[in-house]
């Protein structure tokens, strides 16, 4: 996708007046396949999608929590579960990102968290195969061993940080598996303002 | 190696092809080799050759070939290479290098047309000849060791095969052409040994080959020779085998081979000459003054080799600098670290990157039971502090106790007011505002005051005087508490020496500060001189106000009194003119007369000054009095044990037995306890115990109880319920609270102890008696825990108000941003500015500094952030504009399942093919939300009515919403039931493999269960309703138009008969008189369904049998198949039942030979309506219905005693009516949704009801369902609030309309029906239409009244409740029904007799009434009890009603279980208002008119005239009906009918509905079908009379008829 300068400009502004009713329209249509590479099977994930404030979503749900899988044979736990967006925007600002929280759940039923992920929605119309990369914060040594004999874990107090841009390099983390998705981006009218696509 | 396992010839093919190509290649190498090579070279080409061998001896691997071949290829090359090198400078040895570099670049250039080069091709290989020699003769030795050994192995081999040897070794040598070559080409002698070596080896792997190599060659005899041979000769496999060493390059020789191809650069330096071009010297650019940043440093060696190496390579020499030395950039390497360190203490992060340990924990109880918003995974804590408690008195209080308490109780009041300083700071606020007003004064004196100041000073003045009053009560207390205080210890010391003993250690002092006399006074003067010049000035004022007031009313005395004068004059003077008295005419214009006001009295000033002197001395000190200061100290001495006496000995005894302990109680389960504390003298307990409550459930209340115990047992002396803190009420912050307690046990004591309850004396007469009772002071402290890293371990505040809303809260931003419920700061301080609090008045400390800091973090804070701030300039477009594309709006309004788009399956995707109409609608009912459109309903009220209900149903929706989120397995996955052996049910195994066995009987066929369909993928025309009309019973018959009557129906019915069959004998009168000679009757039956009409085919007789099948499309509304759309589906099949007649019109009678004219004419008999969503829950209805007919239908006549001896026909015909055979299905079998009322169960409702209460239900429900799944029990329903309430409660008795039980005074049973009338006359309104099946709401029965619209379940129990108050036994039957499907209906048992009524008809059947629409009965309710049908059968028939077997009826309330007194939750009787007359006759005609208008319509092609003189009887006829409610009049009506219209054919009847809409009416009308009369002459008679009952119920009837003329 490429914005398109000055001269195209003009005719974007002409094209949206002649042609008002024309928004640009984004739909997301995919599902989050599944996950691998984690310690430990038994994995449900939670996402949501998150965008700038000129995107408006017309329908669909934009968070939700998947099933939990527990592959009896292989590493991969599938989960198969539906995305079906719709947004309009008026802006290219604030494209929408995919936020991802996998967590484990153990033989006794509870829920620890195991990885924090995030991926951009791919801006270019089309299937696409993502593959997000998972981390989870590590913590104190403390925090480690309570890990190894209790279970749970350090969790962001901010679950924000996931997509938002403050610095965490000073956040010392663990590389945990990654999550598959495939995502169908389909555009609609954005070359009317000057994008091309 | 062979590729694949093929075929040999395949295997033969390839080699074959393999061998050829390597023939090609290398016969171009050999005609290179002949073209260039001199016989120099010829020691090379031994190299080369046995590489070639090599290569052939694994010629069948197409990999190695492929190498093989490129190796080729580059030797090729290299050769020609060597050829320009030989032909252009001979090879000087000195400095071949160089030499050879310069070759090797032109050699380069000059060979660009060759397409593929290495730089690996490039090394020049001089040294190859020394190299060469060497692998030579270590070859040829090892050549010769091998020949040796094969020679000696295989010698017979040799022998025998030398003939053949040659043969094969050319052959073999034929497939090699090198080798042919090289024998040819190269001299014979130089490698004979060698030959004869390579000869020998091959010779073994020729022979083994030869097999399939000869076959390739088709040399048949050949191959068979081999073969023979090899029979012959293989005794062992040492003849195929070779042992080889194991191949080893010495090292030396590797080294040397290697020297051949690896390049080793010096490391010696090189001259700056050989790194810059000719004739330039090295310029070093710091020497000129530019900065060079420090190179890396490089030990000299590798810069050396790199030089070097460099060098070597083309235009090497651009990798030198104008130095001469490498170019290289600055060393990168940064002398510091840039990274800061990254152990670091945890608060130096960045608050964004902190991380929590989160426990692993459940997930699961977090949002069951405390609405959790945020993360599921937190705990919650409660702390309980239970520090200790105070006894203010306890039965082991011994009189001075109890004095001693009192006087600590005071003294402690003294201590607060004075931490409080009330007198204080009263005070001092008053002199403030007397200040405010002064300086107000004086800073506008001489000028006039502005309405503001008035205003503000009037307002001070109000202050003051509000303040002084505040003061002056304050002052007071102060005073009445320090008297008493000094009183009680003088009553403690009179008792201590009168018992000559002490018990308490209490000591008062009093310590006096005395003051100085002057001042003092002069301040007391002060003030009261303040005060009194205050209070004069009120007075002043209001005798000012007073006086104003006065003057006004005085005023207006005199002015009545002048007029009145005036009048009297000329009266006076009207008198004298005219005799006329006209007094009362004027009396009337004057009025009344005022009030004649006394003059305010002038204000005492005097007497104000002695009130203030007064008090000051009655609530204040003296001036020059000391000040008293009580102190109390507990530091008196104890009389010791042995000293005192006996009685007081014991009751000190007693105590020191006690001990106490408290247990703390959560939810009213005891949770944990304190240990156990000996009861000290001073009746002090310390326990200092903090719990720690984990909790999951919502804190509903927090009990401490108190026990005392003696020895072993212990006893409960009083409960504490704690309140549940704010969820800011944190640990550590909070203050620990005194509760109060006390308990009203009666102890009595033999000893010192004055016992509690009990009254006792201070006095030694017994006088002046008290009564104590136990109480104390618990001292503790309930609040939040605070976990780890600050976090308040409480749950958010907003209490789930109603459950089910938790789950959308947790979607909302901005519900999470308050945490407690004062989260609105701008309205606290608007309120409190409002409300002038005062901010030094410590109560109100807290709140100040609340707002204090709002109000200055308020400033800080615009009204917004923005978090795009570029996002303007790149907008596409405006919001504006996005707000107005139709499109989006329809897709988000559909995503928010609005109702109106909610069905929307495709949505256009341009903007223009959206119709503006498309919001038109929903934008109405948004804006037009609040108000009523009259027009739709005819009667005001029930406009309201229909509003109001539209709006429960809205907010009930979206009450549901939730809970239609809530999925549950079999809605997520949808599979077959796996079979299971054994069970019971359609798909059972064993049972299946019993009926292969069975016989087959075809004449008894079976219901085969179909197949369901989910109801998502259906669309248009795919489902079907089939419905199967299979016979009818009792059909009226046609009777012939006679003058005369018969006498029998004139006989009228007795009226005690009612209750038993109306027998009226008639003869049946064959139809004589009709034309054609018809039968007595030609029924068929129409269906209409969703406008499409469809008919059976026409049968004869009054008991006909079609036995027809048929078949209507369906769809649905808005194509949507989603099961909660066709539940709430509110269209009804209609089934008509009508007669068709033929009428002759042939005109001419001579054609009546050969021509049939006629006319079909067709007459309503009655209906059935039957709504779909009950097909679509049943699934099917099978079964006999009764067909609804109209009291009174002209012309027809019901068949009687026909055959009166026949047993059947006895029972059939003490049912009343006609009925119809039908059974009704959908094709294919839709899944009936589960009705969310079902998924509801699982979220649970807000309920008043006891917990256990609710458990019981749900335990004898689940209990019900187990033993009879098909019998419906209910125990709980929800009520119009969404709150679960016990059933029972909704049975009370109330009083039916007086009107309708003085209506008949002497019959009872004429009242009941009546009631059941009255009841049933309320519209009906199925919920699970209303509500589209979200649940079933139960109304109570004023609810209900107002509403005037219900369900069965309201009709049921208000029928009840009627019957109840009449002094029936009722009960009412929760039970399923035809076509109902599960419904209430109400029992009454009377003389001996059960009577079933079905309340929304108003029917009633016995209980042996076959034709009873009830069909199962499950619960019967009454206010005590809910019994359950345990009986092996559930019809009415076939069972007793005797509720007092619990063998047949299990009890809810049992002895186990008592009934623990529910209220009800019905009103204690209700209120009827009269409906107005003139309201029904207006409605009436209104109704008329629409109807006949409605008629006029439906007959557009013919004239529709009015027959007024039938209709005006009509009208009259119509009151007498609903008089008789409905019982047949007929008779005397038709005969009243025939004698006026004699001359007509009149075919009509009477419509009874209960009022609601008009448009039911008009429905009702139109399926009758008097509108289809064709015949010309028609003449049609309408009259509509709307009786009304109490309280807005209406019954409306409608009589339509058709006249033709007869002749």
């Amino acid at each position: 996708m490429t914005v398109l300068t000055t001269e195209r400009c003009c005719k974007r502004c002409r094209n949206a007046q002649s042609a008002r009713s024309l928004m640009a329209e984004v739909h997301i249509i995919g599902q989050i396949i599944g996950a691998t590479g984690f310690p430990q099977n038994s994995l449900f994930c939670k996402w949501g999608i998150h965008t700038g404030g000129a995107w408006r979503l017309l329908s669909g749900l934009k968070e939700g929590q998947t099933q939990v899988d527990m592959p009896q044979i292989g590493d991969m736990a599938y989960w198969s579960h539906p995305i079906d967006l719709h947004y309009t925007t008026k802006g290219l600002q604030g494209w929408p990102k995919l936020h991802l929280q996998v967590w484990h759940q153990d033989s006794f039923g509870r829920c620890q968290l195991y990885g924090y992920g995030y991926c951009h929605v791919p801006s270019s119309p089309g299937q696409h195969r993502l593959q997000c990369a998972t981390w989870r914060p590590l913590g104190s040594w403390q925090d480690q061993l309570a890990q190894i004999f209790v279970g749970g874990g350090p969790q962001l107090r901010t679950p924000d940080l996931i997509y938002s841009g403050a610095d965490r390099y000073r956040l010392h983390t663990v590389a945990m598996g990654t999550v598959e998705l495939e995502l169908g981006v389909i555009l609609r009218h954005f070359d009317r303002y000057g994008v091309e696509t | 190696m062979a590729t694949k396992m093929s075929s040999p010839s395949d295997v033969r093919e390839k080699i074959n092809k393999k061998g050829r190509a390597l023939k090609e290649s290398f016969g171009r190498v050999r005609d290179d080799k002949q073209a260039l090579v001199s016989s120099d070279w010829g020691l090379s080409k031994e190299n080369d050759h046995t590489t070639v061998e090599e290569m052939a001896v694994e010629e069948e691997d197409p990999g190695e070939t492929l190498r093989r071949s490129l190796k080729a290829k580059h030797m090729k090359r290299k050769k020609k290479l060597f050829k320009e090198m030989v032909l252009e400078s001979p090879p000087d040895e000195e400095n071949e290098e160089t030499a050879v570099q310069e070759e090797r670049g032109e050699g380069l250039q000059r060979d660009d047309s060759s397409p593929v080069r290495s730089p690996r091709d490039l090394p020049p290989r001089p040294v190859i000849r020394p190299g060469s020699s060497q692998s030579e003769t270590s070859m040829k030795q090892r050549v010769a060791e091998k020949l040796r050994a094969a020679k000696s192995k295989t010698a017979s081999l040799l022998e025998q095969e030398s003939i053949i040897e040659p043969v094969s070794r050319l052959q073999s040598l034929r497939d090699r052409e090198t080798l042919t070559r090289f024998d040819r080409d190269i001299d014979q002698d130089l490698r004979v040994d060698e030959d004869s070596s390579f000869a020998a080896r091959l010779k073994f792997r020729g022979a083994a080959r030869s097999a399939a190599r000869d076959k390739r060659d088709e040399d048949a005899p050949l191959v068979s020779d081999v073969e023979e041979d090899l029979f012959v000769i293989g005794q062992s496999e040492h003849d195929f085998l070779e042992v080889r060493r194991a191949e080893y390059l010495g090292y030396s020789r590797r080294l040397q081979r290697e020297r051949e191809t690896v390049f080793v650069p010096s490391m010696r330096t090189v001259p700056a000459s050989g790194k810059l071009p000719e004739n330039v010297r090295p310029r070093y650019l710091e020497e000129e003054g530019l900065y060079v940043g420090e190179r890396p440093s490089v030990s000299l060696t590798n810069r050396n080799i790199l030089e070097n190496r460099i060098l070597k390579q083309a235009e090497g020499r651009e990798w030198f600098g104008d130095d001469g030395r490498i170019m290289a950039l600055p060393d990168p390497i940064k002398e510091s670290s840039s990274r800061p360190p990254l152990f670091h203490l945890e608060d130096e992060l960045d608050p964004a990157l902190h991380t929590v340990y989160r426990k692993a924990l459940k997930s699961k109880h977090a949002n069951r039971y405390i609405a959790a918003m945020g993360d599921p995974q937190t705990d919650y804590q409660l702390d309980v502090d239970v520090s200790g408690l105070i006894f203010s008195h306890h039965p082991l209080f011994s009189r001075e106790h109890v004095l001693g308490a009192r006087l600590a109780q005071l003294y402690d009041q003294h201590l607060t007011g004075k931490q409080k300083k009330l007198t204080h700071l009263l005070t001092d606020k008053l002199n403030g505002l007397r200040n405010t007003i002064r300086n107000m004064l004086e800073l506008h004196r001489g000028e006039a005051l502005s309405q503001v100041t008035q205003h503000r000073i009037a307002e001070y003045k109000q202050e003051v005087r509000h303040t002084r009053h505040l003061r002056d009560v304050e002052q007071e207390k102060d005073r009445a508490l320090l008297k008493n205080i000094i009183r009680v210890w003088k009553e403690l010391k009179t008792l201590r020496d009168f018992q000559r003993f002490t018990n308490t250690p209490y000591k008062l002092f009093i310590r006096r500060e005395m003051v100085d006399m002057d001042q003092d006074e002069l301040e007391f003067n002060n003030e009261i001189v303040m005060e009194v010049s205050e209070l004069r000035a009120e007075a002043e004022e209001d005798y000012q106000r007073k006086m104003s007031e006065y003057r006004r009313r005085h005023e207006d005395w005199k002015s009545w009194r002048r007029k009145q004068k005036a009048l009297k004059k000329k009266q006076k003077k009207k008198r004298q003119q005219e005799d006329e008295d006209e007094d009362e005419e004027s009396e009337e214009e004057l009025g009344e007369e005022p009030e004649k006001h006394d003059s305010p009295e002038k204000p005492d000033m005097t007497a104000v000054e002695e009130q203030v002197r007064e008090k000051a001395t009655r609530i204040r000190r003296k001036p020059g009095e000391p000040v008293l200061i009580p102190e109390l100290t507990v530091s008196g001495p104890v009389t010791p044990n042995e000293q005192c006496p006996r009685a007081e000995f014991a009751r000190r005894e007693d105590v020191a037995k006690r001990s106490l302990f408290i247990k703390v109680l959560y939810n009213d389960k005891e949770v944990s306890r304190t240990d156990s504390r000996t009861l000290n003298m001073d009746f002090r307990v310390h326990f200092g115990q903090i719990f720690n409550l984990k909790i999951v459930n919502w804190p509903e209340s927090i009990k401490l109880q108190i026990f005392e115990s003696v020895g072993s047992s212990s006893s409960q002396l009083a409960e504490v319920c704690v309140p549940v803190p704010e969820s800011s009420v944190l640990t550590g912050s909070a203050p620990s609270e005194e509760m109060e307690f006390s308990s009203n046990q009666r102890v009595t004591f033999n000893h010192e102890g004055v016992g509690s309850g009990v009254p006792f004396s201070f006095e030694a007469d017994g006088t002046n008696m008290q009564t104590l009772l136990t109480s104390g002071k618990l001292s503790c402290c309930v609040s939040w825990a605070v976990g780890m890293n600050d976090v308040p371990l409480a749950p958010p505040s907003n209490h789930p108000v109603g459950g089910v809303y938790s789950g959308l809260m947790q979607m909302d931003a901005i519900a999470c941003i308050g945490a407690s419920s004062l989260n609105d700061m701008k309205k606290l301080g608007k309120w409190a500015a409002e409300s002038r609090l005062d901010p030094n008045d410590p109560n109100n400390a807290s709140i100040m500094q609340l707002l204090s800091v709002v109000s200055g973090g308020e400033m800080a804070v615009p009204e917004y952030f923005r978090l795009e701030q570029l996002q303007e300039e790149f907008n596409f477009l405006s919001d504006e504009e996005l707000q107005r594309s139709r499109r989006f709006r329809l897709l988000m309004l559909r995503s928010q399942e609005v109702p109106e788009f909610r069905h929307f399956k495709c949505v256009p995707s341009v903007e223009r093919e959206i119709s503006e109409k498309v919001f038109q609608e929903y934008e109405r009912r948004i804006k037009e939300g609040e108000i009523i459109d009259t027009k739709d309903h005819i009667d005001a009220h029930r406009a309201l009515v229909a509003r109001y209900l539209q709006r429960v149903r809205e907010s009930v929706i979206n009450r549901f919403l939730i809970a239609k989120h809530h999925f549950i397995l079999s809605d997520v996955v949808s599979e077959d039931e796996v079979p299971s052996i054994g069970g019971a049910g359609s798909g059972v195994l064993g049972l299946n493999l019993f009926k292969l066995a069975e016989p087959k009987r075809p004449l008894k066929p079976l219901r085969k269960e179909r197949k369901k369909v989910t109801a998502q993928n259906l669309s248009d025309g795919d489902i079907k309703l089939l419905v199967n009309i299979i016979r009818g019973y009792d059909i009226p018959i046609r009777r012939p138009y006679t003058s005369k009557p018969p006498v029998s129906a004139r006989s009228a019915r007795p009226f005690t008969e009612q209750f038993t069959a109306p027998v009226s004998s008639q003869t049946p009168v064959q139809g004589s008189d009709w034309p054609l000679g018809q039968p007595l009757i030609r029924p068929f039956v129409e269906v209409s369904f969703q406008r499409s009409v469809l008919q059976t085919s026409t049968a004869e007789g009054p008991n006909p049998c079609w036995n027809e099948e048929i078949v209507l499309p369906f769809s649905a509304p808005n194509g949507d198949y989603c099961s909660t759309s066709l539940q709430s589906f509110k269209d009804e099949v209609f089934i008509n039942l009508f007669d068709e007649l033929l009428y002759d019109v042939v005109e001419d009678e001579r054609e009546r030979g050969n021509t049939i004219h006629t006319r079909i004419e067709r007459h309503w008999l009655g209906s059935i309506k039957i709504p779909f969503s009950t097909i679509y829950l049943q699934s099917r209805i099978d079964g006999t219905f009764k067909v609804s007919t109209p009291p009174v239908l002209l012309g027809y006549s019901k068949e009687r005693s026909l055959g009166s001896d026949g047993g059947y026909d006895a029972i059939r015909s003490l049912s009343d009516g006609t009925f119809l055979s039908l059974f009704i299905t959908i094709e294919p079998q839709l899944v009936p949704g589960e009705t969310i009322r079902e998924k509801m169960k699982e979220v649970k409702f807000d309920s008043q009801e006891l917990e256990r209460l609710l458990t019981a239900c749900e335990v004898f429900e689940k209990e019900a369902g187990r033993c009879f799944s098909d019998r419906p029990c209910l125990t709980t329903v929800i009520d119009m609030n969404g709150k679960t309430v016990f059933v029972t409660r909704f049975i009370r008795p109330l009083n039916p309309p007086q009107k309708l039980l003085d209506a008949f005074p002497n019959s009872p049973q004429d009242t009941m029906e009546l009631v059941a009338r009255y009841v049933s006359l309320i519209p009906s309104l199925p919920d699970s239409v209303s509500f589209a099946r979200v649940c079933d709401l139960w109304s109570t029965c004023d609810q209900f009244l107002t509403l005037l619209a219900g369900d069965e379940e309201e009709h049921a129990v208000l029928l009840c409740n009627y019957f109840l108050f009449m002094g029936k036994k009722a009960w009412l039957i929760i039970g399923t029904a035809i076509p109902e499907g599960p419904t209430v209906y109400v029992l009454t048992y009377e003389q001996s007799r059960y009577l079933i009524w079905n309340p929304s008809t108003g029917q009633h059947y016995g209980q042996y009434d076959i034709f009873c629409p009830l069909q199962t009965i499950g619960c019967l309710i009454n206010t005590d009890n809910v019994w359950f049908n345990m009986q092996p059968y559930a019809a009415p028939v076939r069972m007793s009603f005797d509720v007092s077997r619990p063998k047949l009826w299990k009890p809810f309330f049992s002895r186990a279980f008592p009934d623990p007194g529910l209220s009800s939750v019905q009103p204690e009787s209700l209120v009827y208002r009269r409906t107005d007359r003139a309201a029904a006759v207006e409605l009436q005609d209104r109704i008329e008119k629409i109807l006949r208008e409605k008629i006029m319509e439906w007959r557009p092609r013919h004239p529709t005239r009015w027959n007024r003189y039938c209709i005006s009887t009509l009208r009259q006829f119509l009151p007498k009906l609903e008089l008789s409610g409905g019982q047949e009049v007929a008779e005397e009506h038709r005969l009243e009918l025939q004698s006026l219209l004699g001359e007509y054919r009149i075919s009509g009847f009477p419509l009874h509905l209960p009022f609601s809409e008009i448009r039911p009416i008009i429905e009702a009308v139109h399926s009758t079908g008097v509108h289809k009369v064709e015949a010309p002459n028609a003449e049609f008679a309408l009259a509509v009379y709307v009786h009304p009952y109490p309280s807005n119920v209406l019954a409306v009837w409608v009589y339509i008829a058709s006249l033709v003329c007869a002749h």
